[in-house]
């Protein structure tokens, strides 16, 4: 009997103990429900109308639109963009206000209507979103043009090729379609989860505990060396009938946002993680009608003569992660150069 | 009368399994080492003891310097001179096999101990990674008259490993990472950014260090044994000499002990008191590393020591008021601050092109780490906790779990650990020296 009592009393505790920790995960961390598709404008959604808290790694507090999407609740511009893009465009370590896309808008219209409609999903690299070209134009067929941010051009001919398979668009597959079909019993899991972010924490603990004991062996992505590669005329002809085909689903404009990864050297300098393909981009694009923004000299620029890290957070390390808010102004800055 | 090898019980020899198969999980290599480290110090100690015993003081003594100076050849050629790398916790069981024979001379022990329980002071499983470094004459009793495990003993034991797990894994490796990038490329940053990265070192180094000192007294103080507590508020401290009264204060006691005190202490007069610190505090830097930079440290922290007996003699900065207190405790901050800037970094151009930078106010990128604003800041209320309402101690401690509310605490200890872990970065800062 006294056993059971001490247990019963421990359990209490526990249970206690963990609703106090799961409270202040509200404040720390509550991420968006994911929902997964397999065709439409990125891989997935999150859950519409719902709240995130992302603390890890800078601070946000962000809601999802209807869509599926993380976007300021005002009204849509007749006339905008789609800025597609992985987690640096979706941007939930940056309150909304301050991503390239939320910026552009304040800067460029600044009318109260959301001029730059973002779709970013972490994951959704560059190739990823090229394969969901289509599905951008479905869903956003008005789009007067398509951002597409990537932080790396290290892709292969068959990678390009491989870029063009499209995964198409279903309208039953939009955000709404999707949760209007869910079950109750789908419905209860996404609200016990969303009631329960400690659980969501220690998950994501857990598996960046797994992934921490592989850590060294990806040290190698901060050597400027790993970046280099060689390529040649077959890597020309593909990017050319990439671009080519991008042309050939729309004569939107298009404009391909790429920003390198940096590292910091012990002289004090700051290099910017780039490879031999940023030339063919340039070429390529400008040959079919295509923007290419090059981020490396004003990422350069600014930390030479302001000592502005691109990457980093005052919660995690400079140098290192997502892009920040001064990289989202900068970006922002080069888009509304060559926005139309 | 002396114990035989037979005298020994089978839960000694139990808990010598368990050291020994714990020190093979993170260095088989040095076993053979630390086992004959052991023996040596039982055979050092016997020969030692038995002099004394048949009143041939100064034989007992030249045994005594003979052992010793084998053994801290020994810790010189593995940490100075040889090209392997130095055997997993010796700095810290050398010096307790040195308290061992020390105290054999000084005729501390009763029963002279059997083989097997030197093995164990010396390979204490809890204690040999990173310390607390242990005296002989006050573990070896212990081991023959363990306490029992009872509810009191249980729970300061889980309480404290659970500090422990908590400082190392939520706070000291959360800040390592920010200290580490910061380190990597000094140059990059602004002179503020090194301050403020310097205090981010600071609370590093203190929640490392005392975090593991607090796992191994809690899993000590399961297994029966009494150890003393090696951290006391060290930041609160208002002088240097009161800074080494509350960090690591095994070594400090254990230098006090066998190094301070033979050579003389302050009964010699006061130049000679001067000198035996500053050789103490060298012994100390030497015993940290062999470059340039930790002889440097202990110097400073000979020569910091120095300045304040000069200056403020024998006068209890207790009785100071609470600006001068409070003043003295930033100063004397900011000084053990800077003093750990050649610690962290391996070469001395390093810690000038870091010192220059922070007095120079140089230009850089700016980069204030959140974490090193909240764990700072939370100290200080601790620290203020303890001056106000612990008489200046750490008020940190083990609660009992008959009430509601401390069992709830404790659960929530052990979830924040999990919530708030740092997985990365996670070498013991002390293993090392």
């Amino acid at each position: 009997m006294r056993i059971l009592k001490s247990i019963s009393g421990w359990l209490a505790a526990a249970v206690a103990a963990a609703f106090i920790c799961n409270l202040s995960c509200f404040l720390f961390y509550m991420p968006f429900q994911e929902l997964q598709r397999s065709a439409g404008s990125t891989t997935g959604f999150l859950l519409p109308l719902s709240c995130g808290v992302y603390g890890l790694e800078g601070y946000c507090r962000d809601m999802v639109d209807e869509k599926g999407y993380v976007n300021r609740d005002i009204p849509r511009s007749d006339e905008y963009y789609v800025a597609a893009g992985a987690s640096h465009t979706e941007g939930l370590f940056l309150p909304m206000n301050l991503r390239y896309s939320d910026i552009l808008n304040d800067t460029v219209w600044n009318d109260g209507k959301n001029h730059v409609i973002n779709i970013g999903k972490s994951g959704n690299y560059f190739s990823v979103v090229l394969q969901h070209l289509e599905g951008i134009l479905g869903e956003f067929p008005d789009a007067k043009g398509i951002i597409i941010e990537t932080d790396s051009l290290c892709y292969d001919t068959k990678a390009l090729y491989d870029s063009m398979v499209q995964t198409g668009y279903d309208p039953d597959e939009t955000a709404a379609s999707l949760v209007g079909k869910m079950s109750q019993r789908q419905k209860m899991i996404i609200k016990t989860k969303q009631a329960l972010p400690l659980l969501r924490l220690c998950h994501k603990q857990y598996y960046t505990f797994l992934e921490s004991r592989t850590e060294n062996e990806r040290s190698d992505i901060l050597d400027p060396e790993f970046w280099q590669s060689e390529y040649d005329g077959d890597f020309e002809t593909a990017l050319d009938d990439l671009m080519k085909f991008i042309r050939s689903k729309t004569d939107k404009q298009v404009i391909i946002l790429y920003h390198p990864a940096v590292s910091l050297n012990e002289d004090g300098t700051m290099t910017a993680l780039t490879n031999n393909a940023e030339p063919y981009y340039e070429k390529v694009c400008k040959a079919n009608g295509i923007d290419f923004i090059d981020m490396t000299q004003p990422f350069m620029k600014a930390y030479e003569e302001d000592h502005i890290i691109p990457y980093g957070f005052m919660n995690t390390t400079p140098g290192e992660g997502h892009t920040n808010r001064a990289a989202h102004e900068m970006m922002a800055e080069e888009l509304a150069k060559v926005i139309r | 009368m002396n114990k035989s090898i037979s005298g020994a019980n089978i839960t000694n020899i139990a808990l010598l399994a368990v050291c020994y198969v714990f020190y093979a999980f993170f260095d088989s290599r040095g076993l053979v080492i630390l086992a004959a480290i052991s023996l040596f110090a039982y055979m050092g100690g016997k020969f030692i003891s038995e002099s004394v015993s048949h009143g041939e003081g100064h034989k007992a003594r030249m045994y005594c310097i003979l052992f010793i100076a084998t053994l801290v050849g020994v810790l010189c050629y593995f940490k100075y001179l040889a090209s392997v790398p130095l055997p997993v916790g010796m700095s810290f069981y050398m010096l307790m096999a040195i308290s061992f024979l020390a105290d054999c001379l000084k005729g501390n022990f009763e029963d002279y101990p059997s083989p097997v329980e030197v093995m164990i002071f010396v390979s204490f499983f809890p204690t040999i990674l990173s310390g607390p470094i242990l005296k002989a004459k006050d573990f070896i009793p212990q081991i023959s008259s363990r306490k029992r495990l009872d509810k009191e003993r249980l729970t300061k034991g889980i309480w404290l490993i659970a500090i422990g797990l908590f400082m190392k894994l939520c706070l000291a490796d959360r800040l390592a990472v920010s200290v580490d990038k910061v380190y990597s490329s000094p140059l990059v940053y602004s002179g503020m950014t090194l301050f403020m990265t310097s205090v981010g070192y600071s609370l590093q180094l203190l929640f490392d260090f005392a975090g593991y000192s607090d796992m191994a007294i809690g899993a000590a103080t399961i297994l029966g044994f009494d150890i003393p507590v090696n951290f006391n508020l060290p930041y609160m401290a208002t002088n240097p000499s009161e800074f080494w009264n509350r960090w690591h204060i095994s070594l400090s006691s254990w230098l006090k002990e066998y190094v301070y005190i033979p050579l003389g202490g302050n009964r010699k007069g006061i130049r000679r008191t001067y000198v035996n610190i500053m050789l103490v505090m060298t012994v100390s830097g030497l015993w940290h590393g062999s470059t340039a930079n930790f002889l440097l440290w202990g110097l400073l922290h000979g020569l910091g020591q120095m300045v304040h007996r000069a200056v403020c003699g024998n006068k209890k900065d207790a009785n100071a008021g609470p600006v001068v207190r409070i003043l003295s405790v930033i100063l004397n901050f900011l000084f053990v601050n800077f003093l750990w800037i050649p610690f962290r970094i391996s070469t001395l151009s390093g810690s000038w092109t870091v010192i220059k930078r922070i007095f120079t106010l140089a230009e850089g990128a700016s980069y204030y780490y959140v974490y090193t604003f909240i764990f700072c800041i939370a100290l200080i209320i601790v620290q203020i906790i303890g001056a106000k309402r612990f008489g200046g101690n750490d008020p940190i401690r083990p609660l009992p779990f008959d009430r509601m509310s401390h069992r709830i605490i404790f659960c929530m200890l052990l979830i924040a650990t999990a919530m708030f872990a740092y997985f990365g970065n996670s070498a013991f800062i002390y293993a090392q020296f």
